[in-house]
């Protein structure tokens, strides 16, 4: 009998799983990824690299790189054959994709770019624009945004290794441990963090989708079958969701294949403004800034994304103007937290939206929901993430003195997950076609999006991150 | 993205359907329930926190 091939949820998971095990050793002793590649903020470029782990210190910066290009290429290779994808082509793509990714991300760590202002005197520069080492992120983002816009042959010649959802998926699993590790001493966060996730999924399936849906039927007069699908683009998880309501009510395949395009296109314009908006006016209120990304952007990679942005743009803030240093990833983890709650219902909804329309909407005979549509629907990389979390939460809750070496251990993890965050922001860029907003017959669908994301989701998203986190800190760093 | 003429004339063409009374209480009950949800989960993560 033939296998069926594993599915990219699947594989990020495994990937998450291998990767994060093997960082894991290294609490045990065993530092087995301790020559992956680690950037630093650079004046002059051949000093920007070095092994992450000091017991590999006479590793070549170059050479740490060669290695970590090599063990993700072999790695993600035979993940593409698990897959069922052309290896060879895959491997060429992933090529140019990482070198093009990493490239980025190195211009990212560029000193007048990246230093916080803390550090320019050590780097012997007299300003910077202080947007810290995840300027690699939008610079990845610019670059994927140009080729894909102005180069669309380049694009299409790479597509084996654009998949922005697989890498996402893979980061958040490893971003999981790093949540975990952190969470073990501040219970009240992690607590605050939880009944956000909870509360993430009654306002978006519950109280985004539904005006969505009343918008685009009742103002802007769109069928059932546009509407759901779009309600549920804009409203839940972008993508998946669209997808995932298309199949439940029936509607022709093409319809969520257009929701999707017009949801990452919107997504990408969030992740550009949200985190500069967050930056300037929630500095000094991180978690909600966090929040409300995970809420407000739309698939998984641009509100993981922008949660990383906003990361990285309010700690540099926050330190220049109040001078308080946070712990990184903390903003991040509330966005992630927030998307995989929310990411863990797409088939319960699509499963209620099926049984309503079967039953209630457009009744055919014979036709019924089925409950196997939750486990079908449900994001597997959500269990990746909970297993890496809760793992790493109890390991440092069951042995206090073994924190140290875990986070050791997870930060060795934290090379591969910018990687993977680097390769997603590169790959968002590349499958965003903004010409496409100027067809005729999808400005009114954009439209709908504008008036619900821009009128609607963002202010409320922002009302309900603002009640659960405001006035709750992440933790500082030690001096 | 779909460039098919024929689909993009039915969304420019489409003509407007009423709410279904099914439509509308899905919409009310969606709302009510999510309104209440979050404010029964906001109350009770400031009762955890205090």
């Amino acid at each position: 009998m033939k296998r069926r091939p594993l599915t990219e949820d699947w594989l990020a998971v495994l990937l998450g799983l291998l990767l994060f095990g093997l960082a894991l050793a290294s609490a045990a002793g065993a530092d087995l990824l301790g020559w992956a590649v680690s950037a630093k903020v650079w004046t002059k470029l051949a000093a920007s690299l070095a092994p992450v782990s000091a017991r590999y210190a006479a590793l070549p910066g170059w050479a740490s790189l060669l290695a970590t290009y090599a063990f993700l290429l072999v790695l993600l290779s035979c993940g593409a054959a698990l897959m069922g994808a052309p290896v060879r082509r895959f491997a060429a793509a992933f090529t140019a994709v990482f070198w093009a990714g990493y490239a980025c991300w190195l211009i990212g760590h560029w000193a007048y770019l990246a230093a916080t202002p803390d550090r320019q005197a050590a780097l012997g520069i007299r300003w910077s624009l202080n947007l810290t080492p995840e300027a690699g992120y939008i610079v990845a983002l610019a670059a994927g945004l140009a080729l894909g816009n102005l180069k669309p042959g380049v694009a299409a010649a790479l597509q084996e290794a654009v998949r922005p959802e697989l890498y996402v998926k893979t980061a958040i699993v490893l971003l999981g441990g790093a949540l975990g590790a952190t969470a073990a001493d501040q219970a009240r966060l992690a607590a605050s963090l939880m009944f956000q996730g909870l509360c993430a999924i009654s306002a978006a399936y519950l109280i985004f989708w539904s005006v969505a849906y009343y918008v685009a039927r009742q103002w802007f007069g769109f069928s059932r079958e546009w509407a759901a699908p779009l309600a549920s683009g804009i409203s839940v998880c972008g993508v998946s969701a669209a997808i995932a309501t298309g199949a439940a009510i029936r509607a022709r395949p093409v319809v969520p294949v257009v929701v999707s395009s017009l949801v990452v296109i919107f997504a990408v314009i969030e992740l550009l403004v949200l985190p500069f908006v967050a930056q300037t006016f929630l500095y000094a209120e991180p978690m909600v800034a966090g929040a409300w990304m995970g809420l407000a952007v739309k698939t998984d990679g641009a509100a993981i994304a922008s949660g990383a942005i906003a990361d990285a743009l309010i700690r540099a803030k926050a330190e220049a103007l109040l001078g308080v240093r946070y712990q990184p990833d903390w903003i991040t983890g509330a966005c992630a937290m927030v998307k995989v709650f929310i990411d863990a219902f797409i088939g319960v909804w699509a499963f209620v939206l099926a049984w309503i329309w079967t039953t209630r909407i457009e009744p055919r005979p014979g036709e019924t929901a089925s409950a196997r549509t939750i486990w079908e629907r449900f994001p597997k990389f959500v269990l990746g993430y909970a297993t890496t979390f809760l793992f790493v939460l109890a390991l440092a809750s069951g042995w206090p003195a073994l924190v140290p070496a875990v986070k050791a251990a997870m930060a060795e993890a934290g090379v591969f997950r910018s990687l993977f965050f680097v390769l997603t922001f590169f790959c968002i860029g590349l499958v965003s076609h903004f010409g496409r907003l100027r067809e005729e017959g999808i400005g009114r669908l954009a439209l709908v999006y504008v008036v619900c994301l821009f009128g609607f989701i963002v202010w409320v998203a922002l009302a309900i991150a603002w009640i659960f986190f405001a006035g709750v800190r992440p933790p500082v760093m030690a001096a | 993205m779909n460039n098919d003429p024929k689909l993009l004339e039915e969304l420019r063409t489409a003509r407007r359907e009423p709410l279904a009374p099914v439509e509308k209480a899905l919409i009310r009950w969606s709302l009510g329930l999510g309104l209440t949800l979050t404010a029964l989960l906001a109350w009770l993560s400031r009762a955890v926190a205090s």
